[in-house]
This record gives structure tokens, sequence and C-alpha cells, in this order.
């Protein structure tokens, strides 16, 4: 392909696809043409934002949510300018269902902005496949019309692959009405685990929960701080894993000697998680996700205060239980019967539950992915998983390396699927930055 | 600021990765053939095992080599487990940062210009690795002995050919 890039379809349209669109019609080339498909009646969602449940917040304050790099106050900004929160309010956690509302409307007014000049068009559609042609793209749509461009981006987030075995995902079909009083057992202890939580709560239901994961370990609270300042100068790279956790603990321990909260050293080292992550070498990386990032995660993903504050409640008056095992049997009986072995006392503890819900986030192979852009490239050799399993391979520059190892010039990934090459990119606040750096790396 | 421990770090990393992939080197050919003290080597190589850069075997045929590819290992890597953050001059640390007994660091403007020599610093040695350096040519090497072999406040007319082409 010579000269640029113009026409550019982007697969999937939760918000990774919605930011890059916003970055990308910055530019002023009137022959930019943005074309944005999703499978979903609404823009902007995805997993993460279509939850209604008033309860369902932010885990990153309204200060750190803006879709754009160079304007992080735009958020912030948006919901003061509608009333939704005022600046006393600081650190904010707006529902999550505010935060589709916002890419809605960035989506509608970038609409609004570009009707005359054609260069932005949204379909609706599940997106089958991406084939490159002589002169650029083709993306298959399955209403078995096909849309071409010069190049694709996916931007196709999460696998939301159906729950496995009895488990089954929270507000799914089979997430049928349940006695207040049943039992029930979330798998995993996260995020997701507290959002179950939470909705259940919100449906009145008043039953045990029995949540299982390996370890057990509730992700921390937010808390009001300042991140520490360190520079890549300060920073071990591309050592063993164990050399700079080693490093990484007598940080905070120094830290914490001069009265700083944990929290700001982590959050100090986050501007130079992707370089420390890319500088590993691939069994650092591999160490890391098995061994280091569930401690990792707890530490570095918190949730808002108020939430921290009901599930600890919860914790302390019984109604969740927290334990750290192995899920070894689950017998049918009506209800369920599961036989936990726990992770201290290896002795096996028996529950019976009503229904088991499937929280726990864990990232599947990317080649057994449910999501059919993505399966089929990979059957196709056009696109192989990282070394790690995670997600996809990508350059630095965001494209997409085939099984064969040839980089492509004219697919390319956004968000989650690169967190191989990324690691620190689940985020609106890294994501944003990815796309930024795209826009300006495809446009100009 | 490099240091001697960092520089024979840098040297013995080297040695190393000249060898056939996966040969071992032992430490007493490393030491002589670097001019490095043996004791001050030893505890080096151990540091750089402790990063995970090298990879020992004890006994009669052990010694010492490379844990991964030369190509893998940055030379910013490898400066900052032996000599700590990067940085010219004590107070332009943030980490290891040291207060000059004889100035105020916040009108200071030799830290200040020094802050920026810290990120040029980091951007040359991550950026190049050990098998660069370890490439580095004998010619290369001329031009720098000539560089360095410069007259002082030399007439711009007498600078060695090899400089001029250089540039
Ligand atoms: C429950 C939850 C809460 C979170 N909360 C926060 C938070 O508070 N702050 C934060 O910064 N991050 C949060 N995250 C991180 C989250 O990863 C990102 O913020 C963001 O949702 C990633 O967006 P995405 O568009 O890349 O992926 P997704 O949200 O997964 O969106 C992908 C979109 O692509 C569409 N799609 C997929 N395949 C196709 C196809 N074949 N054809 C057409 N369309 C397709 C999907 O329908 C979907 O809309 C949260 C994540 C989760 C799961």
């Amino acid at each position: 392909m010579t000269g640029r890039a113009n026409s550019i379809i982007i697969v999937g349209g939760g918000a990774s696809g919605v930011v890059l669109a916003a970055h990308l019609l910055k530019s002023p080339n009137p022959d930019l043409r943005v074309t944005l498909i999703e499978r979903r009646p609404h823009f902007g969602q995805g997993i993460a934002y279509s939850t209604l449940l008033s309860a369902h917040v932010l885990n990153v304050s309204a200060a750190g949510m803006s879709a754009y790099a160079d304007d992080p106050g735009n958020f912030w900004r948006w919901l003061q300018e509608r009333g939704l929160a005022t600046a006393e309010q600081a650190p904010f956690y707006a529902p999550r269902s505010i935060y589709a509302r916002y890419l809605g409307e960035l989506l509608d007014e970038l609409q609004a902005r570009e009707k005359q000049s054609g260069r932005l068009r949204l379909i609706r559609e599940e997106s089958l496949s991406i084939t490159p042609t002589a002169s650029g793209v083709e993306v298959a749509l399955a209403n078995g019309t096909s849309v071409v461009a010069h190049l694709a981006v996916l931007a196709t987030g999460h696998d939301e692959e159906p729950a496995q075995g009895h488990a089954i995902r929270m507000g799914s079909e089979a997430d049928t009405a349940l006695p207040p009083d049943a039992g029930v057992m979330v798998l995993g202890t996260g995020l997701s685990m507290v959002d179950a939580f939470l909705a259940l709560e919100q449906r009145g239901h008043r039953g045990d929960i029995i949540a299982v994961s390996r370890r057990g370990l509730l992700p921390s609270p937010h808390r009001k701080g300042n991140p520490i300042k360190l520079d890549v100068a300060d920073i071990p790279l591309g050592t063993q894993l164990s050399y700079f956790v080693g490093w990484f603990r007598d940080l905070i321990k120094e830290n914490q000697k001069a009265g700083i909260d944990w929290r700001d050293v982590v959050d100090g080292l986050r501007p130079f998680n992707q370089k420390i992550w890319q500088n590993w070498p691939a069994s650092a990386k591999r160490r890391f996700v098995e061994h280091t990032k569930a401690w990792w995660d707890i530490h570095r993903h918190r949730m808002a205060p108020e939430v921290y504050a009901r599930v600890t409640e919860a914790v302390r008056s019984g109604r969740i239980r927290l334990v750290a095992g192995r899920v070894v049997d689950i017998a049918r009986n009506g209800e369920f019967t599961v036989q936990v072995q726990s992770r201290h006392t290896q002795r096996l503890e028996t529950f019976e539950v009503a229904r088991i819900y499937d929280c726990s986030g864990i990232v599947r192979d990317i080649s057994t992915s449910s999501n059919s852009v993505v399966r089929s490239l990979v059957d196709r050799g056009l696109a192989r998983p990282d070394p790690l399993r995670i997600g996809l391979d990508v350059s630095a520059k965001c494209e997409i390396i085939a099984g064969d190892g040839t980089v492509s010039a004219k697919i390319l990934a956004v968000g989650p699927l690169t967190r191989g090459t990324f690691f620190e990119i689940d985020a609106i606040p890294d994501i944003r930055v990815q796309c930024a750096r795209l826009s300006k790396q495809l446009l100009g | 600021m490099l240091t001697k421990k960092g520089k024979y770090g840098l040297k013995a990393l080297v040695h190393l990765a000249r060898l056939p992939v996966g040969q071992l080197a032992f430490v007493n050919d490393v030491a002589t053939g670097n001019n490095i003290p043996k004791k001050f080597l030893d505890a080096i190589l151990g540091e750089l095992r402790n990063a995970g850069f090298v990879q020992s075997r004890k006994g009669k045929d052990g010694g010492y080599r490379l844990a991964r590819p030369a190509d893998e290992i940055k030379v910013g890597h490898v400066v900052r487990v032996l000599d700590g953050p990067l940085a010219p001059i004590p107070c332009a640390s943030r980490t290891q940062y040291q207060r000059c007994e004889d100035c105020n660091e916040a009108t200071c403007q030799v830290r200040h210009l020094m802050l920026e020599v810290r990120q040029a610093i980091a951007e040359v040695l991550d950026q190049r690795s050990l098998a660069e350096m370890r490439d580095i040519s004998l010619d290369d090497l001329s031009v720098a002995r000539a560089i360095d072999d410069l007259p002082v406040a030399g007439d711009i007319g007498d600078l060695p050919v090899a400089v001029k082409v250089q540039a």
C-alpha cells in the first residue's frame, strides 16, 4: 500500500472503538473515512458499560476517564456541566451507565459534526471476518454484505464466551429468578464478584454468597492520594521477576517509612508499566502471569471506597464468605453440591448452593475465542496468539502478527486484545493513549 | 555515573556474549582477559545472576554464561542493576536522591541540566543491546581513539580524516 490509509474500518464499537474513532476524526483530512461496526444495539458500551445498575460504578475516578488523551478533564467537565456531579465530590466514581451515556453522546456529536463530510459511518451488525485484499481489507458482515477499506482495526475487546460447565454468567439468559434465601457460589473474588454481589443485593437476594478463588483475596479500595514521582532511570528493567519484585517491595517499604501510602507507590509506577512489561524476558512475563498477577491485580485494580465499604461489611457480617481454594467437584442434585479444597489446609469443604456464577475473569486462549472475527484470523494464520496466550500477538505499533511472523500493514488491534504486548491496556486511561498514538501513526 | 563495577560488569558480559550460545566461561578467563580483579568479578557476576542476566554452573567444568540472547539484554538493564538508578550526579535521581551539601536544589542550574542528561543516558543505554555493544567494530573503536587523541583546543582544520568521514 502506498500513500496514506484514508479509509479505516474499526471492528467493535465498545469503548475502545469509540475512543479510537474520536481520535481519528480529529484529523482534518477531508478524505478520511471511518466505519465503526458494532453488533450490540448501542455503541460505546461493551460488557463494561452496558450495566444499568446504579451501584455498578466505575473503578477509576471521573478525573481519569476522559475519552481524549490530550484532554484528561473531558469526562469530569461533562459530568459537572450536566449537574451529575459537583467539584466537591472528587474523587467521584460515576455509575458505569453514565459513562455509557458519555460515550454515546460523544459519538452522537461526532456523527452530527461529520454528517456533511460523510467521514463517519456506523454499522450495527456483527462482523464475521477480515480478509486482506490487493488494495486493502474486506470485512464480511453477518447480513451477507461486506465493507472494504484500506485497513481494519480490531477493537473487539473481551471475549464474551458463555460460561463453561455448571457455572453461568450473571445477566445471561440462564440467570433466572432465584429464591431470595438461596445460597449461591461465585467463582472469583475480584471486581466481577463485587459486581455480582451488588446485582444480587439490588434484586433483593439475602442468601449466603460463597466466593471462591485461588487466593480468596478481595481487591483494595481507592484512597485519595498523590502518586509518587518516578523516572525510568530509577526502575530496574529487563531483570528476572524476583529481582524486580524485591526492588518494588523495598520501594514500598521505604516510602511507607516516610508516611506514604502503598497506593501512591503502585500508582507512581503506572506510567512505566508498559515499558517494564516490554523489557521483561519471556520467563519473567510467564512467571508474573502465573504467580504475581493475582497479587498485583488486587493492589492495582481497586474499587470505589463506598463499594469497598459495602463489600467488607458483607464479609464481616458473614453474608459473603471468601474462600481461598480450588473447586474439585460439582455434583448436580437439583441444587449443586460443590467441593472446594482449601489452599491453606488442603481439606475439602462441601457447599450446597442453588446457583454458581462464573466471575473468574480468566483470560481464555485466544485461539479458541468465541469471537468469529478473531477466530477466523487465527484459523487462517493471519493472526496468532501472543506467547502467553492472553491476547493477540501484535507489534509495538499495534499491527497484528501472522502465524508465520509476518507483521500486517493492514490489520491492527487496540484495547485488551493487545495485552500480550502492552500488558497495562485494559482501562480507559491507557486505551485512550494507545488510540491517540495509533491515530497519529495512521494519519500523521 | 558509570562506576568501575558497572564497567567491569559490562566487559564481563561482552566476554560472555562472544562465546558460542550455551558455552560456559571460567571466571578466571573472564578476569584475566579483561583485567578485572577476580574477587570483584565474583561479586559482580553474583549480582548479575540474581538479576537474571547470567547463569552459573558449579564444579570443575563450572562457569558462567548469558541467561538469554545478547540482543535481548540492554546495556541500561545491566547498569541499573550494578550501579543503581541512572544518574549523572547523585542529586539528579528520584529514588537515590542525595542532596548536595553545598547548593540549593531549587535554584541549581547544574542539577536542572543534569536531569536532561539523565534522560539522554537512559535513552542511549536502553536502546543498545549487549549484542550491539559486542559488535562495535574495531573501525569504530579506532575512530573513538582518534577523537580521544584530538589535540586540546586544536584548529578545526587539524581534525583527523577518520572523524570527518564518520560524521
Ligand atoms: C465489568 C467491567 C468494568 C470495568 N470498569 C472499568 C472502569 O471503571 N474504568 C476503566 O477504565 N476500565 C474499566 N474496565 C476495563 C474495560 O476493559 C475497558 O474500559 C473497556 O471496556 C474496553 O473496551 P473495549 O471496547 O476494548 O472492549 P469491550 O468492552 O469488550 O467492547 C468490545 C465491543 O466489540 C463488539 N464486538 C466484538 N466482536 C464483534 C464482532 N465480531 N462484530 C461486531 N462487534 C463486535 C462487542 O459487542 C463490544 O461492544 C472494566 C471492564 C469490565 C469487564
